[in-house]
C-alpha cells in the first residue's frame, strides 16, 4: 500500500467553537454550631439561590460538616479538586473565594511565561538556517 | 456517501407524544414502565424498530421507593430532580427544547437496559450517522485529493470512539458504578466487562465480506464497500459461524461514552432541529485540532511521486541538491529539492542524500493529497432555505495508486 | 501569504534606521563610547535587500515575495499541483518562485539515464532460463551487466528459484549470526529510522 494513515486522537481545544466551564461540581461545607461558619451559614441563606442561578452549568452540593471549619470544593472536568478554607470569612469574601473557584481551570497554578501558547502551526514555520536568503553583511 | 433521509425514520427513535411540544414535556413517560411494551401508535410496516422487545413484566408502583431497586435504569421521573443532569444540561449549552429526560436517556447503554424505549441505542444510531456524515462531507470537500486511508484515519481522529469518550470526561460526565433505577440520571450508566475477559479489538469473527474465510488480502477499494467509516470490519449479524454468539455481557467505558456523545447528537437532531445539530457539530467536533499531515505514513515516496508525474504528465520528478553543509563531516545535512522540470515540487533536509530526497518526496505527496480548493461549501449546506445553489466540488483523480 | 503589495516604492532616504541620527548619538554618548558606538552601528548598517530598492519598472505596482527562513508548508500547494480552474495558478506570478537557479542546481544521483526498452520477449525468456538453469553463476547484477538493463529490472522479470532463495537465505543467516549487540542494535535502529522518513518525524 503507498500511503497508510495513522490514527490519533483530535485534540481538544475548550473555546474554540464550544466552551465547557472547567468547574463541574461545587461542595458547600459548613457547621451549624461552631463559630467560625457564621458567615457561610449566612451566605449560603442570602447569596447562595442567586450564585446557583448565576451558573446553572455547576452542580451544587451543600452539605454540613460539624466541627469542622466551613470549606468550599470544586470539582474540575480534568479530574482534579480544590479547596479553599472560609472560616471567619464574611458573605462577601466567600462569594469571591467561591467565584475564584468558578473561574479556575483545575489545573495546577503555574507562571506563564509565554504571552501566547499554542498548538497550532506558527505562520512563518519553524526557523531554519538552510532556508530563506543569507544576507552578507 | 449517500444522502440520509433522517426525518422520514426518525419517528420509530421517538416516540409521537415527545414530539408533541414542550407542554407535554413534564409529564412525558411519567405513565407507567409498563406502557412502553406496546408502541403508542400503529407503527408502519418499515419500522420494526420496537417490534424485537421483549415483554417486560408490569412493574406494579413505579414510583414507591422499594421498586427502584428492581428498574434497570432510573426511573424517567428522576430527571426532572437531578442537579447532575441540569448541570450537564447547561454545561453543554443545549437547546431548551431538549427536554431533561432525553439527556438522562442517552446516558443510559444498551448494556444497563436492554428495553430499547428507555437506552440511547436507537438515538446513537442516528448520531453516529450524522457525525460520519458531517465529518466525512467535510473531509472530502475540504480536501478533495486525500487518499482513502487517510480519510479514514481522519474519520477516527475526529468522530472515533477514542475522540468520543475523551470527550465525554470533557463535558465532565462520570460513570455510574453500577447501573439501577436507584442511581443518579445524571451518570453515564453501563454494564462494565467482567474483570478477566478477552477484548477482540478489531477481531471480528463473522464479517459482511463474501468469501471472508478464505482470508484474501483486504483492498483499500473493498474496505470503502464493505467495511465501517473508520476502515474497520463490520460484524455481520447474521453470520455466526454456526456458533450461538454470546450475548455481550458489557461494553467497556470507552463504548459507552462513546455512545453517549453520539445520543447527545441524535437527540438534538431530533428535538431541536438540523441547524442545531450542525452547529452543534461544529461547536464541538469540528473545533478540535487536528495536524491532517501527521496521519501520513509512506513506505515509498520517491516511486508514488513518480507514478504521480506520470499520470499527470508532468516532467519526471528530478532530485536536486539546493544546499548542503559538512559532507564529510559526522553531521552532515542536506538540503534536496525535487523539481519537475522548472517547478519545485517539495524539498526536505536529511542527514544524507537518501534521506532528504525521500523527505522531500514526502513533502511534495503531501503538497499533492492537502490541496484544498478556495470557498469549500459542503453539500449540508444547501439543505437550508434561502441557501446558494450547489455548485460541485472540485473532483479528480486524486490518490497515487501504484 | 508571504506576499505583501507594497504599492508606492518607499523612498530609499526615509528609512530612518540607515542614517546615523544626531540624537541617538549624543543620548548614547553616556553610555557607550562614541567611536565604538560609530563602529557598532556601521556593521550593523545592513545592505537593503534588493526587492527594497528602486527596480527596473517603477511604475509598476509589483508583489514582493519574501519567503520566511523555513521550511515551506505542505499546505502550500505547488503551482504545478494546481488544478487549471484554480484562481492561485494565475496570482503566483515568476518573482514568487525561485526558478532562476533550477538549471544550475547540481542533481543528487549522477547518472539519469534514459530509459531504452530495448529488451523483447525473447530476451525475457532468455534471462528467465538463465536465472532457472544456473542461479549461481548468473545473478541478477551479472543478467543486468549482460542485457544492458538494470537489476531491478530483472527482479521484476523473474524470479530465482527456490533453491537459491534458501541458500541465499542460509548465507544471511550466516552472517546475522556473528553480529554482536551493538551491530544488530545499530542495524535495527537504522531500519526504525528509515521507517520514520515516510511518517516525516
Amino acid at each position: 500500500m503507498p500511503v497508510q494513515g495513522i490514527r490519533t486522537v483530535a485534540a481538544a481545544r475548550n473555546g474554540v467553537g464550544a466552551f465547557i466551564l472547567p468547574c463541574k461540581r461545587m461542595d458547600f461545607h459548613y457547621c451549624d454550631w461552631a463559630g467560625s461558619s457564621r458567615g457561610m451559614v449566612s451566605f449560603l441563606k442570602s447569596a447562595l439561590p442567586s450564585f446557583a442561578k448565576a451558573n446553572p452549568q455547576i452542580e451544587i452540593r451543600v452539605s454540613p460538616r460539624p466541627h469542622k471549619h466551613p470549606v468550599i470544593k470544586g470539582h474540575y472536568i480534568n479530574g482534579r479538586e480544590k479547596a479553599i478554607c472560609v472560616r471567619n470569612l464574611e458573605p462577601e469574601q466567600i462569594f469571591k473565594k467561591a467565584n475564584l473557584l468558578k473561574e479556575a481551570s483545575g489545573e495546577k497554578l503555574k507562571r506563564t511565561k509565554k504571552p501566547v501558547t499554542s498548538i497550532n502551526d506558527s505562520v512563518r514555520g519553524i526557523w531554519s538556517p538552510y532556508h530563506g536568503d543569507i544576507k552578507t553583511v | 456517501m449517500k444522502r440520509l433521509q433522517l426525518q422520514r425514520w426518525s419517528s420509530s427513535v421517538l416516540s409521537p407524544r415527545v414530539r408533541t411540544g414542550s407542554r407535554l414535556q413534564h409529564h412525558l413517560y411519567t405513565g407507567l414502565r409498563c406502557q412502553s411494551t406496546f408502541s403508542p401508535v400503529p407503527q408502519a410496516e418499515n419500522e420494526p424498530l420496537t417490534h424485537e422487545q421483549p415483554p417486560v413484566s408490569p412493574i406494579p408502583s413505579p414510583n414507591s421507593q422499594k421498586s427502584k431497586y428492581t428498574l434497570p435504569s432510573p426511573p424517567v421521573e428522576a430527571a426532572r430532580e437531578s442537579a447532575k443532569l441540569a448541570a450537564l444540561h447547561a454545561r453543554l449549552y443545549l437547546p431548551s427544547r431538549l427536554p431533561l429526560e432525553t439527556l438522562a436517556r442517552s446516558l443510559v447503554d444498551a448494556s444497563a437496559d436492554p428495553n430499547s424505549n428507555f437506552n440511547n441505542a436507537s438515538l446513537a444510531t442516528l448520531g453516529h450517522d450524522l457525525l460520519t456524515y458531517y465529518t466525512s462531507e467535510h473531509l472530502i470537500c475540504t480536501y478533495p485529493r486525500l487518499p482513502m486511508a487517510v480519510v479514514f484515519a481522519a474519520m477516527y481522529a475526529y468522530v472515533g470512539p477514542k475522540t468520543l469518550a475523551a470527550m465525554t470526561r470533557e463535558w465532565g460526565v462520570e460513570h455510574a458504578a453500577t447501573p439501577g433505577g436507584e442511581v443518579d440520571p445524571g451518570f453515564l450508566q453501563f454494564k462494565r466487562i467482567d474483570p478477566g475477559t478477552e477484548i477482540g479489538e478489531g477481531q471480528v469473527n463473522g464479517t459482511t465480506r463474501p468469501n471472508d474465510h478464505r482470508r484474501w488480502r483486504v483492498s483499500m477499494s473493498s474496505r470503502v464497500v464493505y467495511d465501517n467509516e473508520f476502515g474497520e470490519p463490520v460484524q455481520d449479524p447474521t453470520k455466526n459461524d454456526g456458533l450461538p454468539r454470546p450475548l455481550p455481557q458489557g461494553v467497556t467505558a470507552e463504548q459507552a461514552s462513546a455512545n453517549f456523545v453520539r445520543a447527545v447528537m441524535g437527540s438534538i437532531y431530533l428535538h431541536a432541529g438540523r441547524p442545531a445539530a450542525k452547529r452543534f457539530f461544529e461547536q464541538h467536533f469540528l473545533s478540535r485540532h487536528l495536524s491532517l499531515t501527521e496521519l501520513f505514513d509512506f513506505s515509498q515516496p520517491a516511486r508514488d511521486l513518480s507514478r504521480l508525474c506520470a499520470r499527470e504528465s508532468f516532467e519526471p520528478p528530478v532530485a536536486k541538491i539546493i544546499s548542503e553543509t559538512g559532507r564529510k563531516s559526522r553531521h552532515p545535512v542536506f538540503v534536496v529539492g525535487i523539481y519537475s522540470g522548472e517547478d519545485k515540487l517539495g524539498e526536505g533536509a536529511g542527514a544524507s542524500l537518501l534521506e532528504a530526497r525521500s523527505r522531500a518526496a514526502v513533502a511534495a505527496l503531501k503538497g499533492w493529497y492537502l490541496y484544498s480548493p478556495l470557498n469549500v461549501r459542503v453539500p449540508s449546506s444547501t439543505e437550508e432555505e434561502s441557501s446558494a445553489p450547489w455548485k460541485p466540488v472540485h473532483v479528480d483523480l486524486g490518490e497515487v495508486i501504484v | 501569504m508571504a506576499a505583501v503589495i507594497v504599492s508606492p516604492k518607499r523612498p530609499f532616504l526615509t528609512l530612518p534606521f540607515l542614517l546615523p541620527s544626531l540624537s541617538e548619538s549624543v543620548a548614547v554618548e553616556s553610555r557607550r563610547n562614541q567611536s565604538s558606538y560609530r563602529r557598532t552601528k556601521q556593521r550593523l548598517r545592513v545592505k537593503p535587500d534588493s526587492s527594497f530598492g528602486a527596480s527596473s519598472d517603477q511604475s509598476q505596482e509589483q508583489i514582493i515575495y519574501n519567503p520566511p527562513s523555513s521550511a515551506p508548508s505542505v499546505y502550500h500547494t505547488p503551482t504545478k499541483f494546481l488544478p487549471a480552474d484554480d484562481i492561485r495558478r494565475t496570482l503566483r506570478t515568476d518573482a514568487s518562485t525561485d526558478s532562476h537557479n533550477t538549471k544550475e542546481l547540481p542533481p543528487v544521483f549522477k547518472s539519469t539515464s534514459e530509459k531504452k526498452y530495448h529488451l523483447n520477449q525473447s530476451d525475457i525468456e532468455e534471462i528467465r532460463r538463465l536465472r532457472l538453469s544456473d542461479p549461481m553463476t548468473w545473478s541478477r547484477w551479472k543478467l543486468a551487466k549482460r542485457f544492458d538493463c538494470s537489476p531491478m529490472f530483472i527482479a521484476m522479470v523473474c524470479e530465482a528459484s527456490p533453491q537459491k532463495k534458501e541458500i541465499q537465505r542460509q548465507v544471511l543467516e550466516a552472517v546475522q549470526s556473528r553480529w554482536g549487540t551493538k551491530r544488530r542494535m545499530a542495524r535495527e535502529d537504522r531500519q526504525l529510522r528509515k521507517e520514520s522518513w515516510g511518517r516525516d518525524e
